[in-house]
């Protein structure tokens, strides 16, 4: 196993991006696990018979080994994203990394950027958070920074849209 | 009336944009560089050098003219090309009709009041008559259209220039004066409306005329005329005519400077602007009755994502009108000071870059979508069946009669379907030959046209400067028989597949030649990837297929049982070769990378159409230590990926094509773990 030879981006997110993570992985948890009770007593009290018979007696086991399974990763997964995350504006590139179990390494040279925006969705106006999103030309050279301090994301996008401006090269 | 804020008459106004600048207009006759006759042809000073070789009857000069506009980029280069001034004198003769400022004591700026973009043209300005072009329309247009470049003058004598022939309408409006309430009386291009072509309002009607004889049939077969139906469907056609016509009316369109105006005014006015430099495509094509009528359909991609609304669509224009705008709106896309942008109507001369020959017709079928048509051939049947029998009052219990005729003679059943299956090259190739007929790849000015068609005969016209790679796709049966499909991959084109077909399905060399000929070689090797990504190839070939194997085993279901092992067996050598083509390259100017094995795509673009990069790794590829790299392109498809790299092989990948882009964040020698 050889790990990728890039140095981790500079900076982190905000403190607060975990709360953002924990809150929507908790949401998560609450809508598959109360998914599948809801499913299990549709199934229980309908008495599927193209269920095997040992299924339908225990089918109360599924919502829980369910819940058993996800619980620890709503803990884990905000942690582990805090690790992973971070980003790194350079002269001319925007370096970000992203992803828990998978990852995910982005690099959108500044002199491509088309747009930049930042957006806050409820939670993240309620956390002070902000999510910065940088397009190009194309989606797969697009990126969009979550989780990041709102102030620090209006002056990253700020400084990204005159550098864009100044940088800007229209060879795509 | 609206009056246009510009500057006053008289004045040389300095055109604002860029393009402009690259052809400054020289007021006054001051004397240019010794460069001495031969340079030039005489020239008058001013003549917008992007079309220089508008005035000059010679085709030599004409080429000289255009090396003379590719170095106009920078303005000290310019005066090079300043042949020995003579400027064209007051009453030379401009291009008929148009007088006014020409006539002006100063020669070089005959008609330069430029109207900025965005200054509204009143629908009601009235055109004169004879002058209904837009700059940039005719052969001699002044430079690339926009407001306030300087339209060529006619250097003396010059009897031979083309326009002066009576082959096109004269280049430019003049200005219009136009009184105002403001005082001030500017002069204002007034852009002429266009509507489509009155013969389009036969189209909708004569489509819908049949609707009319239904009931008719209903007479002959059943012998219970309804007036009532027949009413109906003569209401129906009526509509129809009323509908186009209103339509048609309420429709127009104008290149208003450096924009295609599209405007639908009824009750509500609404206008849908398509800056030209956003043009990207246009694609001419022309359905049977369309051909019958002697029309043809424009489309304007403008390479805006599949955003509907920023399309355009003229239904119904004549062809050489059609010519006119694909002329118009593609030469106006941008090009840096509007150099190597050679004049589509003239030169006679167009390259052809490529022609299908007959017999590579017989290959279509080989993509396999073509096989389906008799399928689809049959749906629509027996869809149109369907609202037969619903239109003929066919009732419930005679359709169930038939149905139980057919069921009652399964051999009738059989035999169709043997048919259809029979059938199934057959009609594939004949499809395929319909559509791809007579395929020619044409270079027209600095656009490529692709030509197809038999019966709807469709014209596809790419910016040549804006393509940035090609595509080269086979499947299994095509990788067979050697033969590929090729399309170009454009800058600000995302549907490359359809739009940017450079050729029908073709043997593989011939497909690279044109392939090389548009865009460019590729002359890397592709590197193979690491024995990782055979490992995950062959596990997700074949794993998915073994537990469907053991999900029937374990239920006791034998078909499943035995589909799963079949299948996973058939996945071992598809696993196989899909790591067999596996690949990625780059050879200084262009990377590639490849992947698939029953679609077997390779990609082929230019290191400048890289606009970011994109590394992914799953767990299980962090495991494998691979990791899948996607080359962001602003163009085609969006990215390109490359599967299951090695993790160093990846960077190295990333950093050789942008090394700017990627070296500074390369880790130490040790790597250091994330």
């Amino acid at each position: 196993m050889t790990a990728v030879r890039l140095r981790e981006p500079a900076h982190r997110l905000s403190k607060r991006a975990v709360a953002q993570w924990a809150v929507e992985s908790v949401i998560g948890f609450v809508l598959v696990v109360g998914g599948t009770a809801i499913a299990a007593s549709w199934i229980d009290s309908s008495r599927f018979s193209w269920l095997p018979d040992w299924l339908v007696e225990h089918v109360w086991w599924v919502p829980i080994a369910v819940g058993a399974v996800l619980l620890p990763f709503v803990v884990i997964e905000p942690v582990w994203r805090y690790a992973v995350h971070r980003w790194e504006l350079t002269e001319d590139v925007v370096y970000a990394r992203s992803g828990w179990f998978s990852r995910e390494w982005v690099f959108v040279p500044v002199s491509r950027i088309q747009t930049v925006d930042k957006t806050q969705g409820w939670l993240e106006r309620a956390l002070g958070l902000s999510t910065l999103e940088i397009r190009t030309a194309s989606h797969a050279g697009s990126s969009s920074i979550k989780g990041l301090d709102y102030d620090v994301a209006a002056r990253l996008a700020e400084d990204l849209a005159v550098r864009a401006h100044e940088l800007r090269d229209d060879a795509t | 009336m609206t009056d246009a804020p510009g500057p006053p008459p008289r004045r040389e106004p300095l055109p604002p944009d860029a393009s402009a600048s690259a052809a400054p207009p020289e007021p006054g006759p001051e004397p240019g560089p010794e460069s001495g006759p031969g340079s030039g042809s005489g020239e008058a000073p001013g003549s917008a050098r992007p079309y220089g070789d508008a005035q000059s009857n010679g085709t030599g000069q004409g080429a000289e003219a255009g090396r003379g506009a590719e170095a106009a980029d920078a303005p000290a280069a310019a005066g090079d090309e300043e042949p020995p001034v003579t400027p064209a004198p007051p009453g030379a003769p401009m291009p008929s009709g148009a007088p006014g400022p020409s006539a002006s004591p100063v020669p070089s700026v005959p008609a330069g009041v430029p109207v900025p973009p965005g200054v509204p043209v009143p629908p009601g300005v009235p055109v004169p008559p004879g002058a209904a072009v837009p700059p940039g329309t005719a052969p001699p247009g002044p430079g690339p259209g926009r407001p306030g470049q300087v339209p060529p003058p006619v250097r003396p004598g010059a009897e031979g220039a083309p326009y002066l022939l009576g082959l096109e309408p004269p280049p430019y409006a003049p200005p219009e004066r136009v009184s105002s309430p403001y005082g001030d009386t500017p002069p204002v291009f007034a852009y002429p409306t266009h509507r489509l072509s009155p013969r389009v309002l036969l189209i909708d009607p004569v489509r819908m005329l049949p609707s009319i004889f239904l009931p008719l049939v209903g007479v002959l077969f059943f012998g219970g005329f309804s007036p009532v139906s027949f009413g109906f469907a003569a209401l129906g056609v009526f509509g129809t005519v009323v509908y186009a016509v209103i339509r048609w009316a309420t429709f127009t369109y104008q290149v208003a400077g450096d924009r295609l105006e599209l405007t639908r005014q009824f009750i509500s006015r609404s206008v849908r602007t398509i800056p030209l430099e956003r043009v990207r495509g246009v694609d001419v094509s022309a359905t049977p009755l369309h051909r019958l009528l002697g029309l043809v359909v424009v489309r304007i991609d403008t390479g805006a994502s599949g955003e509907e609304a920023q399309e355009g669509e003229l239904n119904g224009v004549t062809p050489d009108e059609a010519e006119r705008l694909r002329g118009l709106l593609l030469r106006l896309a941008p090009v840096p000071s509007g150099a190597h942008v050679a004049r589509p109507e003239e030169g006679g001369e167009e390259p052809v870059l490529a022609r299908a020959p007959r017999a590579w017709l017989r290959y279509g079928p080989l993509s396999g979508a073509y096989l389906l048509t008799p399928f689809a051939v049959l749906g629509s049947a027996i869809g149109v069946l369907y609202q037969l029998t619903d239109e003929l009052g066919v009732d419930r219990e005679q359709a169930f009669r038939a149905y139980e005729w057919v069921r009652d003679n399964p051999v009738l059943l059989v035999c169709a379907a043997v048919l259809l299956v029979l059938l199934m090259p057959v009609a594939g190739t004949i499809m395929y030959a319909v559509f791809n007929w007579d395929f020619t790849l044409r270079s027209r000015g600095a656009s490529l046209v692709a030509e197809r068609g038999l019966v709807t005969r469709r014209s596809v016209s790419l910016e040549h400067r804006r393509v940035r790679g090609y595509e080269i796709v086979d499947g299994v049966l095509e990788r067979k028989a050697k033969v590929v499909r090729l399309w170009a991959i454009v800058a600000g084109l995302g549907d490359s597949e359809t739009r940017g077909q450079l050729l029908p399905v073709a043997p593989r060399r011939a497909a690279l030649a044109v392939a090389e000929l548009v865009a460019g070689p590729f002359t890397g090797e592709l590197l193979p990837h690491p024995p990782a990504a055979l490992r995950r190839r062959l596990f997700r070939a074949v794993a998915p297929w073994l537990a469907a194997a053991l999900a029937g085993l374990l239920l006791r279901f034998t078909p499943l049982l035995a589909a799963g092992v079949v299948l996973a067996l058939l996945g071992v050598p598809l696993g196989l070769d899909r790591y067999r083509q596996l690949g990625h390259g780059f050879d200084g100017t262009r990377l590639s990378v490849r992947s698939g094995s029953l679609r077997r795509a390779q990609a082929v673009v230019e290191r400048r159409a890289v606009v970011g990069w994109t590394l992914r790794q799953t767990w299980f590829q962090r495991q494998s230590g691979v990791v899948s790299v996607i080359a962001g392109v602003g163009a085609g498809s969006g990215g390109y990926t490359a599967l299951d790299v090695d993790t160093d092989q990846a960077v190295a990948f990333a950093a050789a094509v942008t090394p700017a882009w990627i070296t500074p964040f390369l880790a130490p020698d040790p790597p250091s773990r994330p």
